[in-house]
């Protein structure tokens, strides 16, 4: 045996180097089939194991390896911003929030692969407001494109404790049908459940937040509506910030909310509140109702009977001129960033993800929290217009039946960046806190959305 | 020994016939001959490679990142950034100084005999030893104005409704925020003044006695002058580690209300992940670095001078 000297270390080591660094490109080869996957987190673990479960039926069908991970909500939107920034990207990014703000501005920057002909696969399955809004505009192509595999739906519909409102000597039925006397037949319940003993009770659970990334937008956009303010940007991408509906509007709405507010109607957190933090305080019975996108509130307490036949689930009233008001939906789907890989199993396994039967099952393992993006579904699977079930059905209505539009942000990409900077929450805080009229907290609002809207000029 | 003396030195010894570039190469090698050098070259390497790579290459990736002046022309206009550097500023100048006062007065404390002084100081190394998040996380909801574990507290024993604690005012929820960083990073810096009381020689307490230097004049004439140095270099190290902290802030008050409690770490994070602006984001952390880098130079230079003082 020869003896191991210094030399012969070192030049083992020199060449054990050199074999890993000139060996490399064909270990890349021989991974070209696979595609790394990051994907959110399930709401329940069955949701996880669906997922799963799709990867491994796609691995089995096309030879292909799909490398998965699965990571929660806060630290995914972490590492694909920093992916995207270090172009250290994976194949696929699945985010619940990513057309808030990631998408948008990413398709704009032309970070992210045209996905058209995976979408195209299934247009004529697709929900018409979730094709339109998987389209985003590119700066450099100067064009709209698919950036985005449509997955799923989420509605914003009405939560009600049904026990407190009768708690409070109230009926739901007896509910105004229009947008502010709505919320205005809740208020009186607060004294009444107070007076009986109900201490921290409050009516309303405005999410009158500065913490993204939804829920205060969402909430605003959806008064903004009912005060008839939908063409704050308009389909061709265009900000209409100076018209005079859309400035009556935006008072309107930021005078409701915040007079509800100081009057003392809603949690005093609220200005605080994270995404999960309405829910928390709606289970902890500490307001009577919210509107909150998806049934998550409800099906968080699916195996306490009781409480989930408690919940009420309701769609949208008339909007203040006493008008049906289209639904705004947040769509959700998967991305390919450029620089990835292996682009051709990522458009694969995409296309097999957003087939209907494969979709269908990973949402309905999800409880129904989220809604299909193909309308057939609802007809086909008996699962989601079960009369039995008192929430899904209030849910798919509001979200697939009833009339939609996509949220402002697919029209203008820079309306996720105006989402993202929490504009309206900071409004209502200039409000509440530096005692701000609501015509000076618009004017300063729409003035910063002019500004960044100013950097997204979409032709 | 530098290179230009080790050149000199040898070359009163070595034959003419040795070339003078051969010894310029010796004394760059600081000294060291044929294997010697290799030998400490590959034990230099990976330590350099890991330095640079984990090191040198991401800040230098920072500063490119938030090189750009419009990103801080950005920032400077932003009044979210400029109440975030007052909340800096307070949550620093407060947060460490109270903690440092604090922590040197109870040092004295648990100086004292006694099984008794010992078991409280266990007790109260605990938040200390406690994981930060859980610990955070618990204040958050303990401090919740309706239904928090302090407020319910309040109502059961005093019947009053207690404040919206992070909920309602900046000034009572940074408040939160500094006294959470106070109990969690006082007992450590308890004890780094303990040990530092521990090292004074007992007969220099035995002098000052005979002269008549008890209680307070001890603590004025002997302890504190020879705890000055130390004291000051756990205050600017702890300065240093403020300036960066994020858990206390994000996770007792998240920046609330209405965004008025952000300090330059957690407004960092908040624009480079939720604005999706990592660039903003990297600019916001980095101006800190004009109060960041003198603190350093200035524990620095601490640190070389105070070698064998307390």
């Amino acid at each position: 045996m020869n003896r191991l000297s210094r030399r012969s270390v070192l030049r083992a080591s020199l060449g054990l180097a050199a074999a890993g660094a000139l060996g490399r490109p064909f270990i890349a080869n021989a991974a070209a089939k696979t595609a790394s996957v990051w994907w959110q987190q399930g709401f329940v673990p069955e949701e996880d194991a669906s997922f799963r479960n799709m990867v491994a039926e796609y691995e089995k069908a096309s030879g292909n390896k799909i490398d998965q991970s699965i990571i929660p909500f806060g630290p995914l939107m972490q590492k694909m911003v920093s992916a995207v920034t270090t172009g250290d990207v994976p194949d696929v990014m699945l985010h619940d929030a990513g057309s808030q703000n990631f998408l948008p501005q990413n398709a704009w920057n032309d970070k992210l692969v045209d996905l058209t002909d995976v979408v195209e696969t299934q247009k004529s399955q697709l929900h018409p407001t979730a094709y339109l809004s998987a389209q985003y505009y590119n700066s450099v192509t100067k064009k709209r494109g698919a950036y985005m595999a449509p997955i799923k739906i989420n509605a914003t519909p009405y939560h009600v404790w049904s026990s407190l409102v009768e708690k409070a000597g109230y009926k739901l039925a007896d509910a105004p049908k229009t947008w502010d006397a709505f919320w205005d037949f809740f208020k009186p319940m607060q004294k009444k459940l107070r007076d009986q003993g109900m201490r921290g009770v409050y009516s309303l659970g405005l999410q009158l937040t500065t913490v993204g990334p939804n829920d205060g937008n969402v909430l605003f956009h959806h008064f903004l509506m009912a005060n008839g303010g939908n063409g704050i940007i308009t389909k061709d991408g265009q900000p209409h910030l100076d018209d005079p509906q859309v400035k009556e509007a935006v008072i309107k709405t930021l005078t409701y909310l915040t007079t509800a507010f100081k009057e003392g109607y809603v949690p005093p957190g609220a200005v605080s509140w994270n995404d999960a933090d309405d829910n928390n305080a709606f289970h902890a019975k500490q307001f009577v109702i919210d509107l909150d996108g998806t049934i998550s509130t409800e099906v968080a307490l699916i195996h306490d009977k009781e409480q989930y036949d408690d919940m009420v689930t309701l769609g949208l009233p008339l909007d203040n001129a006493g008008k049906p008001m289209p639904e705004q939906i947040l769509v959700e789907g998967a991305v390919v960033p450029k620089g990835a890989k292996n682009l051709d199993v990522a458009k694969e396994f995409l296309k097999y993800a957003i087939r209907p039967e494969v979709v269908n099952a990973y949402l309905k393992s999800g409880l129904g929290r989220w809604l299909p993006t193909m309308p057939g579904l609802i007809k086909s699977d008996p699962f989601w217009l079960d009369p039995k079930d008192p929430h899904v059905k209030a849910y798919v209505e509001e979200g697939l039946v009833n009339p939609t539009i996509p949220a402002f942000a697919v029209y203008n990409p820079g309306y996720a960046e105006a989402n993202a900077q929490q504009i309206w929450g900071v409004a209502h805080s200039d409000i509440i806190q530096h005692d701000m009229t609501p015509q000076a907290a618009a004017e300063s609002a729409l003035g910063k959305i002019k500004t960044i809207l100013a950097k997204y000029p979409v032709m | 020994m530098d290179g230009a003396q080790v050149l000199k030195t040898t070359e009163a010894f070595v034959p003419r016939r040795v070339s003078l570039s051969r010894l310029r190469r010796r004394a760059w090698r600081g000294g060291l001959q044929g294997s010697e050098f290799t030998w400490a070259v590959a034990f230099t390497v990976p330590y350099i490679a890991l330095f640079l790579a984990f090191v040198a290459y991401p800040v230098a990736y920072g500063l490119w990142l938030g090189h750009k002046p419009s990103l801080y022309a950005e920032l400077f206009a932003d009044p979210i950034y400029q109440r975030t550097v007052v909340n800096t500023v307070l949550y620093v100048g407060i947060g460490v100084n109270l903690k440092m006062f604090g922590a040197l007065l109870l040092s004295g404390f648990f100086m004292r005999r006694g099984w008794w002084v010992k078991g409280l100081l266990l007790i109260y190394v605990l938040p200390w030893a406690v994981p930060a998040l859980p610990s955070f996380i618990s204040i958050h909801w303990m401090l919740n104005g309706q239904w928090g574990l302090l407020n319910n507290l309040m109502w059961d024993v005093f019947g009053i409704d207690g404040p919206g604690w992070i909920e309602t005012s900046r000034w009572l929820a940074l408040g939160s925020v500094i006294v959470s960083h106070i109990w969690k990073w006082m007992p450590f810096w308890t004890v780094i003044l303990l040990a530092g009381r521990m090292a004074v020689p007992q007969e220099l307490y035995e002098a000052a006695e005979m002269d008549g230097a008890t209680g307070f004049r001890r603590f004025v004439h002997v302890t504190f002058p020879l705890l000055a140095n130390l004291y000051l270099i756990c205050t600017l190290l702890s300065t240093i580690f403020t300036l960066g902290d994020f858990n206390s802030v994000y996770f007792v008050s998240g920046g609330g209300p209405a965004l008025s409690t952000h300090v330059l770490a957690t407004l960092g994070i908040r624009d480079a992940f939720d604005i999706a602006r990592p660039d903003l984001g990297v600019a916001a952390v980095m101006s800190s670095l004009p109060l960041m880098i003198p603190l350093v130079i200035l524990l620095m230079r601490k640190l070389r001078t105070t070698e064998v003082r307390l």
